[in-house]
């Protein structure tokens, strides 16, 4: 095939090593216990991403999404196997996106500019975008912490909308804010999908944004992929399953 | 492993630059009396030892006002930003679980942060300097290799902190202990040659570097002396090996940070 590959996961597997806190108490008393439980949330999951490709990735709570998007942020190393993200730029986008709190929502935009790893002069060329997108007016020079929670969400939204990565992953962040606002963020979200060479990971237990949205669908049951297809395919085996 | 440090460095730099600038700014924008605190912490510091210790110790040292303040300012730099180096990762745990950036970044924001409060302190060494007409050689030039010894000493004992203080949860108990120990130890207020009897001089001046530091930055700023390169130097590479263990351990281990955290 001549098309080229922007994600390449092979036989993924990310185990939580229960390394609890220990305090200095309990170790003392108990030396020598190390009976480390392991929990393994991905158990070897291969898949590729075409680029330009929209994947939702759905599945019941707990069965090691939003693992696997950390991983493929880079937030995680995977336990064994491999991911290949082609030096693409990758940003995620979650719910209740780290801010500073103390500092202002324009101070946040350029720590989060420049951890994804984007130049100072880049960030100022687009700022002026974010705030207006952002709808957040004068607050924008006011600390984060005295934003109410949909304000919070929609700053974060633009970041990432605006200051565009190669690679997107998008971990339920779609119904964000009020109503007008969610139609604009998804319009927006529509607008930026469409760009050819964009390509975008979906998380979200939305099938109705699945199914305007995506190209694929990849169901995870259990750290283990249950099925991977076109979205016309998977998602009304995966409402049956829900059902 | 020095390649990917230095790269890493250079990627992050402008983040640490842009971090620490406006951790002051809102550290000040939430305060009343706001960048006068910079001045006024390490000057209302000063007053009190100086009141503890000629007051009520009756002690006698030439300059005594400034030879509190060089030691306090060296101090808190390094105490602050180990302190705050323990619980840095669960701090910050808003950007660790978000995104991947080498975990002693956050040192450095703080060392950062913490280093422009130390530099305020040291000008303020300077003008009371003026005022008390103390005499001046070039033996000052030493101030500039002490605070990059002290800087990199700083770091290593931080990038061990970080490490530990994600798994250890009561770490920092310990550590504020151990720190105020130290604290007495490192003769902030009081002259460790004059005061202890031997051997104590020479395992607290040769085995804390805070004090050697410390010591130093009074020898060559007060009295005309050149400090102690030798055992300085060993401690810069003492220095040197720890933040190289340190930055190792970190850079394998930080992944599983964010699973801990």
């Amino acid at each position: 095939m001549a098309e080229e590959y922007a994600i390449e996961v092979k036989n993924l597997k990310i185990q939580y090593r229960c390394m609890n806190k220990i305090s200095i108490r309990k170790s003392l008393f108990k030396l020598k216990k190390n009976n480390v439980e392991i929990y393994e949330a991905v158990k070897g999951i291969t898949f590729n991403v075409i680029k330009g490709q929209i994947l939702g990735v759905v599945g019941k709570n707990g069965s090691g999404k939003s693992t696997l998007l950390r991983a493929l942020a880079g937030i995680f190393s995977p336990d064994e196997g491999t991911i290949d993200m082609h030096d693409h730029t990758v940003s995620l986008l979650s719910i209740g996106v780290g801010f500073q709190k103390k500092l202002t929502g324009r101070e946040n935009i350029y720590l989060s500019g420049l951890l994804l790893g984007f130049s100072e002069e880049f960030i100022n060329s687009k700022i002026d975008e974010i705030i207006k997108f952002s709808e957040l007016g004068k607050f924008i020079d006011k600390p984060v912490k005295t934003y109410s929670s949909g304000m919070y969400s929609k700053l974060a939204f633009s970041i990432t909308a605006i200051l565009e990565t190669d690679i997107m992953l998008i971990d339920e962040v779609l119904s964000v804010g009020d109503a007008k606002f969610k139609k604009k963020s998804y319009k927006k979200m529509k607008q930026l999908i469409q760009k050819e060479d964009r390509t975008v990971i979906i998380v979200s237990h939305s099938t109705e944004t699945l199914k305007n949205l995506c190209d694929s669908i990849l169901w995870i049951h259990d750290g283990e992929i249950r099925m991977q297809g076109p979205t016309e395919e998977v998602l009304p085996e995966y409402c049956k399953f829900m059902e | 492993m020095v390649k990917r440090f230095w790269n890493d460095l250079k990627k992050y730099f402008n983040y640490v630059f842009v971090s620490a600038k406006s951790e002051l700014k809102s550290e000040v924008a939430n305060s009343h009396l706001s960048w006068l605190w910079w001045i006024l912490d390490p000057l209302l510091f000063m007053l009190v030892y100086t009141f503890i210790s000629s007051i009520v110790f009756s002690q006698k040292i030439q300059y005594f006002p400034i030879f509190v303040f060089i030691g306090l300012s060296c101090w808190q730099f390094f105490e602050k930003t180990v302190k705050q180096s323990v619980k840095i990762v669960s701090a910050n745990s808003h950007i660790v679980t978000k995104v991947y950036l080498p975990k002693y970044i956050l040192i450095l924001v703080k060392i950062m942060s913490n280093g422009f409060k130390m530099i305020v302190s040291f000008s303020l060494v300077v003008i009371m300097m003026l005022i008390y007409r103390v005499q001046l050689s070039f033996s000052i030039l030493y101030t500039i290799p002490l605070l990059l010894i002290l800087l990199v000493i700083t770091f290593a004992c931080s990038t061990v902190m970080l490490h530990f203080g994600v798994y250890v949860e009561d770490l920092s108990n310990v550590i504020n202990v151990l720190l105020r120990l130290l604290f007495y130890m490192s003769g902030i207020f009081y002259t460790i040659k004059n005061r202890l009897p031997e051997p104590y001089v020479t395992i607290l001046l040769k085995c804390n570097p805070v004090a050697l530091i410390i010591d130093g930055m009074r020898e060559c700023m007060l009295y005309c002396n050149a400090p102690d390169y030798k055992i300085l130097s060993l401690w810069l590479i003492v220095g040197f090996v720890v933040s190289a263990i340190g930055v190792r351990t970190i850079y394998k281990n930080e992944n599983s940070y964010v699973k801990v955290v």
